[in-house]
């Protein structure tokens, strides 16, 4: 049988398209890389976020919010089809600032963010806290954080499972998963595009490609934007200790399973992803300095992954002028916006309408800006 | 329980509690085989699922050996070795150090930031 | 979102930050080669996470808490080694660290870009970064120059149903109990598996009053045919092999009732171990036995963490049915690094001595060629070295004298090593054990994750052992995957019928061993109140 679409990547951004494009009944077949490839949906922190992102673009930042809004239901469905728990939940998040510095930019940048038309019209709230009423929804934090923004919007989820839960409700639907299939070259035909890999030649009527950091290689040939970099992030994880009912931070969130993910670094490093000492001894004196009892808690492990960073940091949804049926997404906020992968974008890619209804959102932005 | 040879080399004992009750032990000995030499392997912890657990490995491979060391709760009993007063409790008891789900019905921003509508989830 | 600022100095140190030549373990390996390089007037800094030296098996003969009546003789073999260790720290020759736990390491070069031996042809080596807990609680780093790992085996996750269960232990875990307080199970053991070590335990219970109930054998009946195949290595073997028929006589003179061909083995019980349930090859029935204590053993492996958590490649042995590090002849595995005893593959503890001391004489040997080449570089001596430089005569006389000992050695480690791959094949796991264990067994005991889920995960189809880690949290529990890896490695090579060395293992993530995060954080709050201090 002939596939429809080809996706190229099998992270959290491929699979969700893979998800709601076999939902709408296409035939997909989907490329991955090896076990130990670069694998930026392994390494997160699986926040469902929304503050602080779309500086600059507001429409990202309503895309946030609306594909944050779609999270609940999209879970629920996902769920229902895998049997797997995404352990999500949205009880609102506080994103901390740690010095007073941090305080006075935050608080002005959320203020052009948030107080737009669009932000009260799509009803954006946040507030900054501090003191008793930050303590009584972080209890423990300590008493050197000087405060926090909150809003109502955010959440979290075990990353990982929702890939887990991508790959399972894909498989029930018939999608190909091919591991083992890096891509080595894409030639674009008459009747469509044929990758190949070591393994052999794959072709498929029209082509996607979410494969984060390989779009730098992939995609110029394809007429699509390849303007993209690693960017590194490191992680800790404690033991499992009781649930505290602290809200998910950037900064640190305690997971459904009890363990505590303590993160929110980027590292400009190239394609380096390993650990570093410095960092994790800086990311165990910030937990602690966040919550204090966290100090006899055991550092279960530790991870670098790499994320991927257009250059405005906003993502590239484009579909190629040259070779019509090539498609291209870049970024970095795969589980946030899985939603609205799964469901609005895969739609706009079944409709071939990604142009028109995302012309924001094609990587020609970056030519106009250099120009 | 595990029972101390009669023949066993002459040596020192050191007083330790074991959730309260204290006992002679030899200074030789890890937390964790002093645990399994009094009380034996039931009731020695609770895994985070719910299950008893016991050490398997005694040489700091299974970490099932976990155990509270004078108030600091999780160390590895059979890589500490005893110490006279030292204050051992199992962890049995307590409920599996698990996080349970959030409930979204708790508070929002504060004072006048409760009333956060439920729209928003 | 705000990059991490700079982090400064942990700590102040009593430790050196740096350090000429470093010992990871206090085993027989780790002894010898500081032993070695104390001859030789080099003083060793020896990390070991032991409150005493010995490694697990000359464990507590610092003060032996059973006599050689019941614990044998090779244990009180090491009597002598661990005395010589710490007399040597005693007397400054060694900078031995008990209660020491090395949590992180890395290289602080990329000489392995090009690839093992480029890299070690270049010899390029700016030492190797360590994370160091001390016995006060507090995270330190220290930069060695040179580095021994000696970090042994340790005992094969086996699974099977009901074996996370109270009762139920590792054989070695029971020697250990025995070797640190005399201690012996309440009513006498079940013992199950395979493998030496299952057959001395039932020995020394046996030699201390106490004989297990029942021994039950993995093993179809022992293959003396298999044996008579190699005889050269039969002959190499003799020792091992006259050993073991002396141990497997006593027993049957005891009536300690051996049962061959296990091929299906269930703990039982609800908060404890109450019986065990198990199905001979051939006869189909199930047997059941009450039992309050169950040993098993499988065989030891070598610990993995430190020599992954180095990057080194490891290869799929299926005679010893696991992964052994990669090693060149003079044991070295990275530039500056070499993997001596157990943790380098299963050889035993004289094989382990010899190894400590070849590794020794390599660094030497290394040290002295640096020496040549510049003769005028005191401060290639060492600080604390009681041997002053020689002069080039004399340094001639040296390399020559050491270059004839290490043949000696190898060929010995060889000849040594040739017999016990007897042993291997005479003791060799059921490679289908985990494959053919039912749904309910807890293959990861950390997180919980049974062989059921597994397979369920497994089917949606993922790309290795990493992104299955990823799907199930297996491997991702306070253990680190060392009592799972490489069940989950098998499982899935069979299922995906794709080979070991294919599928490969976890990626190892630091900590390497537990530190807390306050630790971790310059704080120090959790100390271990019960490390001997040093002995220095």
């Amino acid at each position: 049988m002939k596939h429809e679409v080809m996706i190229i990547g099998g992270g959290v951004v491929g699979m969700a398209v893979a998800y709601g494009l076999a939902r709408r009944g296409r035939r997909v077949c989907v490329l991955d890389e090896h076990d130990t490839a670069l694998k930026a949906s392994r390494g997160n922190a699986g926040l469902v976020w929304v503050q602080g992102k779309g500086a600059g673009m507001p429409t990202y930042a309503a895309m946030s919010l609306a594909s944050s809004r779609a999270w609940p239901g999209f879970a629920g469905e996902l769920g229902e089809r895998t049997g797997v728990d995404l352990e999500f939940e949205q009880p609102g998040g506080v994103d901390l600032c740690l010095d007073d510095d941090e305080v006075r930019s935050r608080c002005a940048e959320y203020q052009t963010l948030y107080d737009t038309p669009w932000a009260r019209e799509a009803g954006v709230r946040w507030e900054y806290l501090e003191g008793e009423r930050l303590q009584r929804l972080l209890p423990g934090l300590g008493s050197d954080v000087p405060g926090g923004i909150w809003t109502p919007h955010d959440g979290h989820c075990n990353p990982l499972f929702l890939l887990r839960a991508l790959y399972s409700a894909c498989q029930a639907l018939g999608v190909d998963v091919r591991p083992h299939h890096p891509v080595a070259s894409i030639d674009p035909g008459e009747a469509g595009f044929v990758a190949h890999t070591a393994r052999g030649a794959v072709s498929a009527e029209r082509l996607v490609l979410a494969c984060g950091l390989g779009a730098a290689r992939l995609a110029p040939p394809l007429g699509l934007c390849g303007r993209v970099t690693p960017v590194r992030g490191q992680v800790l994880v404690s033991e499992r200790l009781p649930a505290a009912r602290r809200l998910p931070t950037p900064q640190i969130r305690q997971t459904a399973s009890g363990g505590y993910l303590i993160g929110d670094v980027l590292e400009h490093v190239g394609h380096d992803t390993r650990v570093t000492l410095d960092t994790l001894h800086a990311l165990a004196r910030r937990a602690v300095t966040i919550y204090p009892d966290l100090a006899s808690a055991r550092l279960v492990r530790s991870w670098a992954a790499l994320r991927i960073m257009t250059p405005d940091g906003c993502p590239v949804y484009e579909a190629s002028q040259r070779y019509p049926g090539a498609y291209n997404l870049s970024c970095h906020s795969g589980i946030t916006l899985a939603a609205f992968h799964a469901d609005e974008l895969a739609a706009a890619l079944d409709d071939d309408r990604l142009t028109e209804r995302y012309p924001l959102f094609s990587g020609g932005r970056f030519d106009v800006q250099a120009a | 329980m595990f029972k101390r040879h009669k023949r066993a080399t002459a040596t020192p004992e050191v007083t330790i509690t074991i959730d309260g009750a204290p006992y002679q032990v030899p200074s030789t000995l890890s937390v964790a085989a002093a645990v399994l030499m009094h009380q034996g392997a039931a009731g020695y912890r609770r895994h985070a699922a719910g299950g008893h657990r016991a050490p398997l490995c005694m040489m700091g491979v299974c970490h099932d050996c976990l155990i509270t060391i004078d108030e600091a709760p999780n160390r590895q009993g059979c890589l500490v070795t005893v110490e006279q007063g030292m204050r051992v409790r199992r962890q049995i008891d307590e409920a599996a150090a698990t996080a349970t789900r959030w409930v979204t019905t708790t508070h929002a921003g504060g004072d006048d930031g409760g009333e956060r509508d439920d729209a928003d989830l | 979102m705000q990059t991490c600022e700079p982090r400064g100095t942990v700590g102040t140190d009593d430790c050196n930050d740096r350090a000429r030549v470093v010992v990871l373990g206090a085993g027989p390996a780790g002894m010898t080669a500081a032993l070695r390089l104390a001859e030789a007037g080099l003083r060793a800094l020896v990390l070991d996470q032991a409150r005493a030296p010995g490694g697990q098996i000359y464990r507590q003969l610092d003060r032996p808490q059973l006599d050689a009546a019941v614990m044998g003789k090779d244990y009180h073999r090491g009597r002598s080694l661990v005395g010589a260790f710490l007399d040597a720290a005693r007397r400054g020759e060694i900078d031995y660290r008990p209660g020491t736990r090395v949590w992180w390491i890395e290289a602080l070069d990329d000489a392995l870009d090009d690839g093992l031996d480029d890299a070690l042809d270049d010899g390029l080596n700016d030492g190797h970064r360590l994370g160091v807990r001390g016995h006060d609680g507090i995270s330190r780093e220290l930069v060695a120059e040179r580095l021994i790992i000696a970090t042994g085996a340790m005992e094969r996750g086996w699974p099977f149903p009901g074996w996370q269960l109270p009762g139920v232990m590792q054989a070695g875990a029971a020697q250990i109990l025995m070797k640190q307080g005399a201690l012996l199970t309440e009513g006498p053991p079940v013992l199950a598996g395979n493998g030496p070590l299952l057959y001395l335990l039932a020995w020394q219970y046996l030699n201390a009053g106490c004989p297990p109930r029942m021994i039950l054998d993995t093993a179809p009946n022992l293959g003396l045919a298999r044996t008579l195949r190699h005889p050269l290595r039969a002959w190499r073997a003799r020792g091992y092999l006259a050993k073991g028929a002396r141990m497997l006589a006593a027993l049957r003179r005891a009536g300690v009732p051996i049962v061959r061909g296990v091929q299906s083995l269930a703990a039982e019980g609800d908060q404890r171990l109450t019986g065990v349930r198990y199905r001979r090859r051939g006869d189909g029935q199930e047997h059941r036995l009450k039992t309050d204590w169950l040993l098993t053993h499988m065989g030891v492996v070598p610990e993995p963490q430190l020599p992954r958590g180095l990057g080194i490649e490891h290869h799929w042995q299926e005679a010893q049915q696991a992964f052994v590090p990669d090693r060149r002849d003079d044991l070295s595995v990275r530039p500056g690094v070499w993997l001596a005893g157990d943790g380098g593959g299963i050889g035993g503890a004289m094989n382990a001595e010899r190894e400590g001391r070849l590794a020794a004489q390599a660094v030497l040997d290394e040290l002295m060629a640096d020496l040549m080449e510049k003769p005028q570089d005191t401060t290639a001596n060492v600080k604390g070295a009681a041997a002053p430089i020689p002069d080039a005569d004399n340094r001639r006389a040296i390399a020559r004298e050491s270059a004839r000992e290490s043949a000696a050695l190898r060929r010995r480690r060889r000849s040594d090593l040739s017999g016990r791959r007897l042993l291997d094949a005479l003791f060799t796991p059921p490679a289908d054990w985990v494959e053919r264990q039912p749904g309910e067994t807890l293959i990861c005991r950390c997180e919980g994750v049974s062989r059921a889920q597994l397979k369920a995960a497994l089917e949606a189809g993922p790309a290795g052992p990493n992104q299955l880690k990823a799907f199930t949290r297996c491997g991702m529990g306070p253990c680190q995957g060392r009592l799972c890896g490489t069940n989950v490695s098998r499982l899935m090579a069979s299922e995906q019928g794709r080979d070991m060395d294919e599928v490969g293992y976890y990626r190892i993530r630091p900590p390497l061993t537990s530190i807390t995060l306050g630790e971790l954080a310059g704080l120090g709050q959790t100390q271990d109140r019960a490390s001997n201090p040093p002995p220095a």
